[in-house]
């Protein structure tokens, strides 16, 4: 993987209303390096946190390890955003951005065909997500859709999400991720 | 009353539209748009009564489905309460975000302000399956 | 290797893009028969039933209780479970047998069992079953509407070309979740401009799903997902009570709904507890029968690519259906994903329901094109409505729509459109303009329309929800602004929200707002000659052709 990733303590509640959060779920960079679709890990990071910044937002990045489950990574990310904003992402490279109060399966843009999205995509959801917390009302990222994208992959992204669900923990908080470039 | 008949009875709508009354007493021939135009109609009154839903179940009863007729009593129930309760209570009863007190409460109030037993002992019945299976919430979140 | 010229092209078949797999019963990646599937039994004292399937009442899981308690009929399990279960096998396909005997033993059935008995048939006994057993003598037929710009403008048109088109039932989404308010108030308006008394919905998260239907903008809701495990129904977030809570919220308010269910989607959700597939919707089924929701989308639904992937996949998705249909339960019986790369082998997969019939033969026929397809694309498209057609005419089936003409399609587009526009110009939201109304007609999908600012649509839409509209705000301009058909339509379907009747078994309303349902359209299929035959005015209709002979033509 292009980066490295060290784990701090639990994640508190951000007081910087300039935050996003991007929550990675379970297996995210440790059990799997790479999407879906053989994409370095850290290079989507690095566009998501770039997109961030080129925005004038602050990126944290936490771990969640309690779910599996993209909503819930999100709305545990978005609960503790400064900004109420997160950018929740699956190893596999499925991507939500989520809002803080907004229940866990309603989202403001969500990725769901993860061997679809391009770096170029990451960039471009990472640039949302800090309009969104500036409080802007940004035009959605453009909607990619290939029908024949489960007959392909639904096999690997389940044996992904089994490795997901090795990761997990259902007892543990979720924490903050140091993250070199 | 005599109770209801799928064969016989049904579709209501046909066989007894003078046994229906919107959920503010309206009957069905109040809805309609000379009404909606001069603004005498509101959504309120587009609304299912729990004397239809008590006569709906009835129906189910004898079609062979008394859970669904259950459903149809829980509902009657149900139509009491706003539409804003209802989500929040529906949100109330999801894993992991209720303690048992709270779900308790729920019960006792929908007993109280709503007279809803069945739906109150749904929720007591879930507040003692959520304690024994861990869907609680947990205590320090 | 010196390669076999037929061994390379077959390679490059489009079969062999479809991904594939071996059973893995560790993973629970196994259609129909697991090593770890308990053994059916059942022991009830008092009334209460104290074992199910080898667990002891002490040992029950949230969902294990929830179906004990209110799934099965424990006045009748010990009957039902004393059957041998080949015995009651050969019922299902004995045309002696009445359906309503066969339902009152199945009600009688655990998990277990249910899967016992359909495993001793093979497809065209499950087929011939299936025929028997489905609930509502009459089979529909439902589809999708969506676009990948949310346009809410041709997803009126797309609706209305549906509705004209037969089918009973219409399904929308997002591909922005901000923009369901417009999508289902969309989907209404183009329905009742196409055929008085189409059903719609909006699949949306559960609470805003609610939260559309009280507000009139949708007349069903199919959405509300249950799994078979207590794990993968918590990670859905929800359980057996809150599920049951919400299904009475719905009927509450009028609102017809059914769960969603299917074989692989706790695979899906990574945690199988090594079970079938089968076996857990078993269990889904059970909950379904336990919450009194009156009917189910199973068929594997969006879990078909990895269902189709192990053997015996296509044989448990149309016991699946069966089994909702011996459980006395509406099934709309799937088709609606795309999970194949080869259109012989989905053909294939639609004919085990096609022909027999089920409530509703597909839950979602793409009636746009597969590209446009927010579900991510169904089994059939808008491409394939004449292969559709000629099968029905080929085999004398009715799969629940019928053909129109061109000019039919154009003029319920174009109004449908019409009416959005006068409505959106009503409610005071981001105005459509003629050529976008034009464009709708015309349309083959979202490539084809002018684009809309979606960010100041969604805007609009949360907005339009917070002023409070309704669907009667909706009648009121439909009315004023010379769509009086399409405002009565909608005002009848208010009606039938008071009235309830259609709240019963796999209804669906014809054009009269009349309903049929299994309750008033019984199956009494009992062998040739008897159950839905396809007959005078419908088949006539069934066998229009445009580029079909005349002896005149000649």
């Amino acid at each position: 993987m292009s980066i490295v990733i060290k784990e701090k303590g639990i994640s508190g509640p951000g007081t910087d209303s300039r935050e996003i959060i991007a929550a990675l779920s379970p297996a995210f960079g440790t059990l799997i390096k790479k999407n879906i679709t053989d994409i370095d890990l850290g290079d989507i990071l690095k566009e998501i946190a770039a997109g961030i910044e080129e925005e004038g937002m602050k990126c944290r990045f936490i771990k969640v390890y309690d779910s599996t489950d993209l909503a819930v990574i999100a709305a545990a990310g978005s609960s503790l955003s400064g900004s109420g904003i997160s950018v929740a992402l699956q190893s596999r490279g499925t991507t939500v951005i989520h809002q803080k109060g907004r229940v866990p399966l309603d989202n403001l843009e969500l990725f769901p065909q993860s061997p679809l999205y391009s770096l170029e995509i990451f960039r471009k959801i990472g640039k949302n997500a800090a309009k969104y917390g500036r409080g802007e009302n940004p035009e959605p990222v453009e909607i990619l859709n290939d029908y024949m994208v489960p007959s392909k992959y639904l096999i690997k992204s389940t044996l992904m999400h089994f490795k997901e669900g090795e990761a997990m923990d259902r007892e543990r908080k979720p924490v903050d991720l140091e993250v070199e470039f | 009353m005599v109770k209801l008949d799928a064969d016989k009875d049904y579709p209501l709508f046909e066989k007894h539209p003078e046994y229906i009354r919107t959920f503010t007493g309206k009957s069905l021939d109040d809805i309609s748009i000379d009404n909606i135009k001069s603004g005498m109609l509101t959504a309120d009154d587009c609304r299912i009564s729990p004397e239809t839903l008590e006569l709906q179940a009835q129906i189910q009863e004898s079609f062979g489905n008394p859970q669904v007729a259950m459903n149809f009593r829980r509902a009657a129930e149900m139509t009491a309460i706003p539409d804003e309760r209802i989500l929040e209570i529906y949100n109330a009863m999801r894993p992991g975000i209720s303690t048992k007190k709270e779900l308790l409460e729920i019960a006792d109030e929908l007993e109280r302000e709503y007279s809803a037993k069945m739906n109150a002992q749904l929720i007591r019945e879930a507040a003692e399956v959520y304690e024994k299976r861990d869907m609680l919430r947990r205590k320090n979140d | 290797m010196k390669r076999s010229k037929r061994f390379e092209k077959l390679e490059k078949m489009p079969i062999n893009q479809d991904g594939f797999a071996y059973e893995w019963e560790e993973a629970g990646l196994v259609a129909m028969d697991s090593p770890y599937d308990p053994l059916p039994g059942v022991k009830v004292e008092n009334g209460v039933i104290v074992e199910m399937d080898g667990i002891r009442r002490e040992d029950f899981d949230s969902l294990d209780r929830y179906i004990a308690d209110y799934g099965i009929d424990a006045a009748a399990a010990e009957a039902s479970m004393a059957i041998d279960s080949l015995e009651i096998a050969k019922m299902l396909v004995d045309i002696n047998v009445p359906r309503e005997e066969i339902v009152r033993i199945c009600c009688g059935c655990t998990p277990a069992k249910l899967v016992e008995i359909v495993r001793h048939l093979n497809v065209v006994e499950i087929m011939m079953a299936q025929m028997k057993m489905r609930t509502r003598k009459t089979p529909a037929n439902q589809a999708h509407a969506t676009n990948l710009d949310d346009n809410p403008v041709l997803i009126a048109a797309d609706a209305a070309e549906e509705a004209a088109r037969g089918f009973a039932e219409l399904e929308t989404t997002c591909a922005l979740a901000r923009y369901a308010p417009f999508n289902a108030m969309a989907l209404m308006i183009g329905a009742q401009a196409g055929r008085a008394g189409v059903l719609n919905q909006c699949s949306m998260e559960e609470a805003t799903e609610l939260a559309l239907g009280m507000r009139g903008f949708t007349s069903y809701a199919e959405t509300l997902s249950v799994y078979g495990t207590e794990t993968v129904l918590i990670d859905g977030g929800d359980t057996a009570y809150s599920k049951a809570f919400l299904a009475s919220a719905y009927a509450s308010r009028g609102i017809k709904i059914r769960y969603t269910s299917g074989t692989g989607s706790e695979v899906l959700m990574g945690n199988a507890e090594r079970k079938s597939m089968l076996y857990l919707e078993a269990r889904c089924l059970l909950l379904t029968r336990a919450c009194g929701v009156q009917g189910v989308q199973n068929g594997s639904i969006n879990a078909i690519p990895l269902v189709a992937a192990v053997p015996d996949g296509f044989r448990a998705i149309a016991a699946e259906n069966l089994m909702a249909s011996m459980l006395n339960i509406e099934v709309a019986s799937g088709n609606d994903t795309a999970f194949t790369h080869s259109d012989f082998r989905r053909g294939a997969k639609l004919m085990m329901q096609f022909m027999p019939g089920t409530d509703y033969v597909t839950s979602g026929y793409g009636g746009i094109p597969n590209f446009d397809n927010v579900f991510a694309g169904s089994n059939q498209d808008c491409d394939d409505y004449d292969d559709w057609y000629t099968l029905q005419r080929d085999m004398r089936v009715d799969g629940g729509i019928h053909p129109i003409t061109e000019e039919e399609a154009l003029a319920v587009r174009s109004r449908a459109a019409k009416a959005m526009q006068a409505v959106f110009s009503g409610l005071g939201l981001p105005e459509i303009s003629d050529e976008e109304v034009e464009a709708a007609a015309y349309a083959y999908s979202y490539k084809d329309m002018p684009a809309r600012n979606k960010a100041k649509d969604m805007k609009a839409a949360e907005n339009m929800m917070e002023r409070g509209i309704t669907a009667i705000d909706i009648i009121k301009i439909l009315f004023e602004s010379g769509f009086e058909d399409i405002a009565e339509n909608v005002m009848n379907l208010l009606k039938q929200r008071v009235t309830g009747d259609y709240l019963h078994t796999a209804s669906f309303l014809d054009e009269n707002f009349k309903v049929h349902s299994a309750v008033n359209d019984r199956n009494d299929y009992m062998g040739p000659g008897t159950g839905y035959r396809l007959s005078g005015e419908r088949w006539e209709k069934l066998k229009e052709k445009t580029n079909a002979l005349r002896p005149q033509d000649i």
